[in-house]
C-alpha cells in the first residue's frame, strides 16, 4: 500500500477524527486476521510500542533490574557507535582556510596545464574539482575538453586551435590578453566601431571578446556582468552573443566590473565553488560561516566546532539515522502538513531532478531549466530535455486517468492518516522530550554547582554524604509519588530541583558527572528513535530494497523461514524493526526515569542502564542503518526478531525481555477495554 | 528615470523607418520605454487575417534583460497562455543583450505560424494541437476571427 501523500489535500480535513491506539490496534488486528500466528506476534509488538502511553500509569521502571552484570564492555559500544555515525575525518575551515584549500587545487591545475587560474577554477567549477581527472581529459582530446567545458565553440576549435595543442595554444584563448581581445579591432584601431549592444561608437581598444570572437564593448560587458551577478548568477556568465554559450572567466569579469561589485561576486563565487566541490559543505547552522570537510560525503553525522550545529553532511538536514536523506526530506514535509504549505509545494513545485533544489513552476512552459544548475528538464516526467523531443507527449497524456474507485482512494486515506498520525505521535513525542531534557543538563548542573558551592568548602566529603543519603531516600520516597506527574510537567520539576539542591548539599563535581554522561546518552538515544519514526512509516514503500537484501540473506543462510515467508519477506524485516524500535522505547523510558530522579552519587544502577539503552540503539542502527551505505553481502542479519539482539547474549536478559514483554502486553488490557 | 540610452532611441528609429513587414511597434506617448505592438497574422496560418495586439515593455536593465512581451488579444496557441504570456526562449534563458526588439517580434510572428506544442505554455491548447491538429486549427481560427478581426 503506497502511503505517500495521495490525497493530501482531503486528509488534513480529517484529522479531526479521533484517532487513539484502541482503533488503531483494532485496525491492524483485522488487517491480519488470516494469519493468526502473524496477529499473534504483531498484537505483542504493538502493545509493546504502548509502553509509552503506559508508563504514565504505571510508575514501576519496566526494566529497572535487568542484567546488572553487563557494563564493563560499555565503553566499547560507545566507541563503535561514535564510529560508525560520525563522519571521520571531518575539519572545520573558515572562509579564509576553505578559500586557500580552493585555492591549492587552482594553483595544482594552473601549474599543471600552464593556464591561468580563472580558468583553472573554470574547468575546476565544472569538473567537480577532480584535478587528475580533468589533467587526462585535457591531455587526451584538448579541443573536445574546451568545447564540452565552454571555453571554445566547437567550430572554432576544428579551425583554431588545430593539430598541436599546447600550452600556447591554452594561453591563446585566454580572452584576457589585450593581443587577442583585440586582434579584429588592432587592423583600424583608430576609426571607432559601434558596440552591437549600446550602439555607442567607441575606439578598438574598449573592446572585449572571449575565444568565440564576439566583440562587446567594455562597459557593455561590465552592465552584463551586474546584472548577471545581482541574480546570483557568477560562473555560468556567458558571452552576450545570441546563442553563443562560452563562459566568462573570472578574470575577464574582475578587471571590468565596478569595484563595488567585486567582494559581492567573490561571495557568491565562493558559495558556488563550495556548492560543487564534493567534500565541501556549508555549515547550515544560522550565521555560521564554516565550511566543513570530509574525505567521503555519507550520510553521517558532522557536527561544526564553530556554531555546535549537528547535520547529515551528504543533505545537509539535521542527523537523521536510521532514516536516509530521501526519505527524511519527505517526512519533513509531510510534517510541516499542519498548515497548507505542505499541499502547496507538493502540487505546485518539484525537485531539480539533478541537483534536488526545490522548484516552483509558477508559469511558462513544461521546457524547464533549473535557475541553480541550469539542467534542462521536462517538467511533467522530469525527464532529461535533450532526450525529450519526441517523447514528450506520454507525460502529458498521464495525467488523465487516475480516478479508479474514489471510494476506496478515501478509505485508503483515512487508513493513511491513521498510520502517520501513529508515527507522527511519537516523532512528535521524541522531539518535545528532546526539548525537555537538553534543559535538563542545564538543571543538573546547575544543582551540581549549588551542591558543592554548599559543602562547605571541602570537594569530597563522603561523611556529609551518607546523611544527605538518608535524608534523601525520605525525600525520595515522597517525592517518587509524584514524579510520574511531574515528569510531564517542567515547571514544578525545576522547582522540584531548585528545593532539593537547597537542601541536600552532598558530593563532588566528580560524583555528579555521572549524570550528565547520562542524560547526554539519553538525548542521543532519543534522537536515533525520534528518526526511526519516518524510516518505518515509509518502510513499506522501499519493499523492493529491503528485498534485495534479505535475498542475499537468504542466500546466505538457506533460512528455512525465509521459503514460506516468501511473500511477507519485507514484512519480517519490519516486524524485526519495530521490535527492536519498541525495545529502545522502553530502555528510553527507563533511562529517562533514573536519570531525572538520580540523586544519588550510586552510579551502578544508572550505568548498567545506560548500556543497555545504547546497546540497543547501536544494535538497531547497525541493523537498519549500516546496510544503507555498506556492502549488503557483507551484512549479518539474522531475519528474526529476539535472536539479533547483541545484548541477549545470557540467557536471563533473554527471558527478562520476553518476561517485560508479556507484562506489558497484560498490563495494556486495563487502557483498552476501559 | 534617467534619459533614455542611445540603445533604445536607435532601435525605435529603425523601428520607424524601416518597419517589419506584419508588424507595427510604437512607443507610447508618455513612456518611451513601452511599446504598442500590432502584429498580422502570418499567411497560411490559422492566425491569417487576424490583428494581435501586444504590449511591449523595455525594463531598466534593458538590453542587459530581456524586454516583457505579452499579447492583449486573446489567441489560441499552444505557447501563448490566457494572460497572453509567450513561451518563448529567447524572452527567458535564451535571452542575449545582442538581441532586439525586432528580433524578439519576428520571433513572436515565427511562433504564429509554427506553433510548438511540445514546449507547451497552455496545456490543454497543445495537448488538442497533438490530439486533433484539425480541431485545435478551426478553434485558432475561430478565435481569430472572434477577438482579432473585431473593427
Amino acid at each position: 500500500m503506497d502511503f505517500v501523500s495521495t490525497g493530501g489535500g482531503s486528509l488534513v480535513d480529517n484529522i479531526f477524527l479521533l484517532f487513539n491506539a484502541y482503533d488503531w490496534w483494532v485496525y491492524y488486528s483485522k488487517k491480519e486476521e488470516k494469519n493468526l500466528a502473524k496477529k499473534e506476534r504483531e498484537e505483542k509488538m504493538y502493545d509493546q510500542a504502548f509502553e509509552e502511553i503506559l508508563f504514565s500509569l504505571d510508575e514501576t521502571p519496566i526494566y529497572a533490574d535487568s542484567g546488572g552484570d553487563q557494563h564493563n564492555d560499555g565503553r566499547d559500544t560507545n566507541e563503535f557507535g561514535a564510529d560508525f555515525e560520525t563522519l571521520q575525518g571531518l575539519e572545520c575551515l573558515n572562509m579564509e582556510q576553505a578559500k586557500n584549500l580552493l585555492n591549492e587545487h587552482v594553483d595544482q591545475l594552473s601549474s599543471k596545464l600552464h593556464i591561468s587560474p580563472s580558468l583553472a577554477k573554470l574547468f575546476l567549477h565544472l569538473n567537480e574539482w577532480n584535478v587528475s581527472a580533468i589533467v587526462t581529459a585535457y591531455s587526451k582530446h584538448t579541443n573536445a575538453f574546451l568545447v564540452d567545458n565552454r571555453v571554445k565553440l566547437a567550430a572554432t576549435a576544428a579551425l583554431g586551435a588545430s593539430a598541436i595543442p599546447s600550452a600556447a595554444a591554452c594561453t591563446d584563448i585566454l580572452p584576457l590578453s589585450p593581443s587577442s581581445s583585440t586582434s579584429k579591432s588592432s587592423t583600424n584601431a583608430s576609426s571607432p566601431i559601434s558596440c552591437p549592444v549600446c550602439t555607442h561608437p567607441l575606439p578598438g581598444d574598449h573592446f572585449r571578446s572571449l575565444t568565440c570572437g564576439h566583440s562587446f564593448c567594455q562597459y557593455c560587458w561590465a552592465r552584463h556582468f551586474e546584472v548577471q551577478i545581482n541574480q546570483g548568477i557568477t560562473l555560468d556568465i556567458s558571452c552576450m552573443a545570441s546563442q553563443c554559450n562560452i563562459l566568462v572567466p573570472e578574470a575577464l569579469i574582475l578587471t571590468l566590473l565596478r569595484p563595488s561589485l567585486h567582494e559581492k561576486y567573490e561571495a557568491f563565487a565562493f558559495r558556488d565553488f563550495v556548492s560543487t566541490h564534493p567534500s565541501l559543505r556549508f555549515c547550515p547552522g544560522p550565521n555560521c560561516s564554516v565550511v566543513m570537510r570530509a574525505r567521503e560525503s555519507k550520510p553521517k553525522r558532522a557536527t561544526c566546532n564553530a556554531c555546535g550545529t549537528s547535520f547529515c553532511f551528504q543533505c545537509g538536514i539535521e542527523y537523521h539515522a536510521p532514516t536516509d536523506c530521501v526519505v527524511i526530506k519527505k517526512w519533513l514535509t509531510k510534517c510541516a502538513d499542519d498548515s497548507e504549505t505542505a499541499n502547496y509545494i507538493s502540487a505546485h513545485t518539484k525537485d531539480c531532478p539533478k541537483c534536488h533544489i526545490c522548484i516552483e513552476k509558477n508559469g511558462g512552459c513544461n521546457h524547464m531549466q533549473c535557475y541553480h544548475c541550469k539542467h534542462e528538464f521536462c517538467w511533467m516526467c522530469l525527464g532529461d530535455w535533450k532526450q525529450h523531443g519526441s517523447e514528450y507527449y506520454e507525460c502529458s497524456r498521464y495525467k488523465e486517468n487516475p480516478n479508479i474507485g474514489r471510494e476506496s482512494a478515501h478509505a485508503q486515506a483515512r487508513e493513511a492518516l491513521k498510520k502517520y498520525l501513529h508515527y507522527y505521535e511519537r516523532w512528535e513525542n521524541h522531539a518535545k522530550s528532546l526539548k525537555l531534557e537538553s534543559a535538563l543538563v542545564d538543571k543538573i548542573k546547575s544543582r551540581i554547582h549549588s551542591k558543592v558551592m554548599t559543602s562547605s568548602g571541602t570537594w569530597i566529603d563522603w561523611q556529609y554524604l551518607i546523611e544527605a543519603s538518608t535524608l534523601l531516600a525520605k525525600c525520595r520516597y515522597t517525592l517518587q509519588y509524584t514524579y510520574p506527574y511531574a515528569y510531564y510537567m517542567q515547571s514544578s520539576v525545576s522547582h522540584y530541583y531548585t528545593v532539593i539542591s537547597h537542601i541536600i548539599p552532598t558530593g563532588t563535581w566528580i560524583d555528579w558527572q555521572y549524570l550528565i554522561e547520562a542524560s547526554t546518552l539519553l538525548a542521543k538515544c532519543r534522537y536515533t528513535l525520534q528518526y526511526t519514526y519516518p524510516y518505518a512509516y515509509y518502510m513499506q514503500s522501499s519493499v523492493s530494497h529491503y528485498y534485495t537484501v534479505i535475498s542475499h540473506i537468504i542466500q546466505q543462510y538457506t533460512y528455512p523461514y525465509a521459503y514460506y515467508m516468501e511473500s511477507s519477506v519485507s514484512h519480517s524485516r519490519k516486524e524485526l524493526f519495530e521490535y527492536q524500535q519498541a525495545q529502545l522505547e522502553a530502555e528510553i523510558e527507563n533511562l529517562s526515569w533514573k536519570v531525572e530522579r538520580a540523586e544519588t552519587t550510586d552510579r551502578g544502577d544508572l550505568e548498567n542502564q545506560m548500556d543497555i539503552a545504547e546497546k540497543r540503539r547501536i544494535t538497531l542502527l547497525k541493523d537498519f542503518h549500516l546496510s544503507s551505505f555498506s556492502n549488503p553481502t557483507k551484512l549479518d542479519i539474522p531475519p528474526q526478531g529476539g535472536t539479533t539482539v547483541p545484548i541477549s547474549t545470557k540467557d536471563s536478559s533473554t527471558a527478562s525481555i520476553q518476561s517485560e514483554g508479556e507484562g506489558v502486553r497484560s498490563a495494556s488490557m486495563a487502557p483498552l477495554s476501559s | 528615470m534617467s534619459a533614455l540610452p542611445r540603445r533604445i532611441i536607435k532601435e525605435t528609429q529603425r523601428l520607424m523607418q524601416e518597419p517589419v513587414p506584419g508588424i507595427s511597434a510604437v512607443p507610447d506617448e508618455s513612456n518611451a520605454r513601452y511599446f504598442h505592438v500590432i502584429v498580422t497574422g502570418p499567411e497560411d496560418s490559422p492566425f491569417e487575417g487576424g490583428l494581435f495586439k501586444l504590449e511591449l515593455f523595455l525594463p531598466e536593465d534593458y538590453p542587459m534583460s530581456a524586454p516583457k512581451v505579452r499579447f492583449i488579444t486573446k489567441i489560441y496557441h499552444p505557447n501563448i497562455d490566457r494572460l497572453g504570456r509567450i513561451c518563448l526562449d529567447i524572452l527567458k534563458d535564451k535571452w542575449s543583450p545582442a538581441l532586439q526588439i525586432r528580433t524578439v517580434l519576428l520571433s513572436i510572428q515565427a511562433l504564429l505560424s509554427a506553433p510548438n506544442p511540445d514546449d507547451p505554455l497552455a496545456n490543454d491548447v497543445a495537448e488538442l494541437w497533438k490530439v486533433n491538429e484539425v480541431e485545435a486549427i478551426r478553434n485558432a481560427k475561430e478565435w481569430t476571427r472572434k477577438y482579432a478581426m473585431e473593427n
